[in-house]
């Protein structure tokens, strides 16, 4: 192995990976090959410094047993990971759209459940909350986000 | 009304009209939360607003008197609601069902949330709760027709 992982246990027994997000796609690509062939879910947590990306993979020969690996994002890009699962595909699209992480390599990187148009990342710790933003939509089904109370709900 | 022995009951064109309108009163699915869950359970056999003449919930606006918006109306989600309300034919009604649709709820001065679907569309009932129970919504659905029926004296 090129790369150097952390292994730590967590509060209920499960084993978590830490690795530097340089090296993130070369363990994931080892990880599918050692058998983890369902990817649950992609979090994220912002600590300010820095946004802390949770991947919980699963191994169907296994029971389904769930392995966590975590990884520090500083200047908010990453790799994608889309090329191993497909469900990546959502996930890291949902991760961008509440995070602002930009997933280097994804096929359609664009907001998930915000308007396109949308200003700022609402799950980041330096969201404005006290701005509130308007949607409406045009015509032909296109949103359309303003700041203006007048122009939308 | 007037009826006595004779076989005749007397009314006016407008007090039928509104009895009979009352009385089938075909709601719009617009589940948009977990209030639609009560909302199908108002629907189901054993509370069965079909009593009431609701029985055809229908998929299209075209075809619908009552909209019954039941659960978080979401920013997005405002506009396309707009759109629909407005392809509705008149007459029409709108019940607000759950707290959520009133002002927000839970999630009210949230980012994304729209503060009550009164922004949005006239509301004619509001039915509080979180969610409200089949019996809440039922009791709405029977005060909007207490309310088409009343018309002149409001």
């Amino acid at each position: 192995m090129s790369y150097e992982v952390r292994e730590e246990a967590g509060k209920d027994g499960r084993k978590i990976l830490r690795i530097p997000k340089e090296n993130l796609l070369e363990l994931m690509k080892d990880l599918k090959g050692q058998g983890y062939d369902h990817l649950a879910l992609i979090t994220a947590v912002d600590y300010r410094d820095r946004i802390e990306l949770v991947y919980h993979l699963e191994r169907s020969s296994t029971n389904f047993e769930i392995l966590t690996v975590k990884t520090d994002v500083n200047d908010s890009t990453v790799d994608s990971v889309t090329s191993l699962w497909e469900s990546a595909n959502w996930d890291e699209r949902e991760q961008y759209d509440m995070m602002g992480l930009v997933f280097r390599g994804h096929p359609d990187l664009k907001r998930i459940l915000l308007p396109e148009g949308w200003v700022g990342y609402p799950l980041r710790k330096d969201y404005d909350l006290s701005k509130t933003q308007y949607v409406n939509m045009d015509d032909e089904g296109n949103d359309r986000v303003s700041f203006d109370p007048g122009d939308g709900w | 009304m007037k009826t006595g022995d004779t076989g005749f009951v007397t009314t006016t064109l407008e007090t039928a009209l509104e009895w009979g309108r009352s009385n089938s009163i075909w709601p719009f699915t617009f589940g948009l939360a977990c209030c639609a869950i009560e909302m199908m359970a108002t629907q189901a056999s054993r509370l069965d607003i079909s009593r009431f003449g609701s029985e055809v919930f229908r998929n299209s606006p075209r075809q619908s008197d009552l909209m019954i918006v039941s659960g978080t109306v979401t920013k997005k989600m405002a506009p396309r609601l707009k759109r629909l309300y407005d392809e509705m034919p008149y007459p029409k009604y709108v019940i607000a069902m759950g707290v959520c649709v009133i002002q927000g709820g839970p999630y009210n001065q949230g980012y994304s949330v729209v503060m009550g679907v009164d922004r949005v569309v006239p509301v004619d009932v509001y039915v509080p709760g979180c969610p409200p129970t089949p019996e809440a919504l039922t009791h709405g659905i029977m005060l909007l027709q207490e309310k088409i029926r009343n018309r002149e004296e409001k």
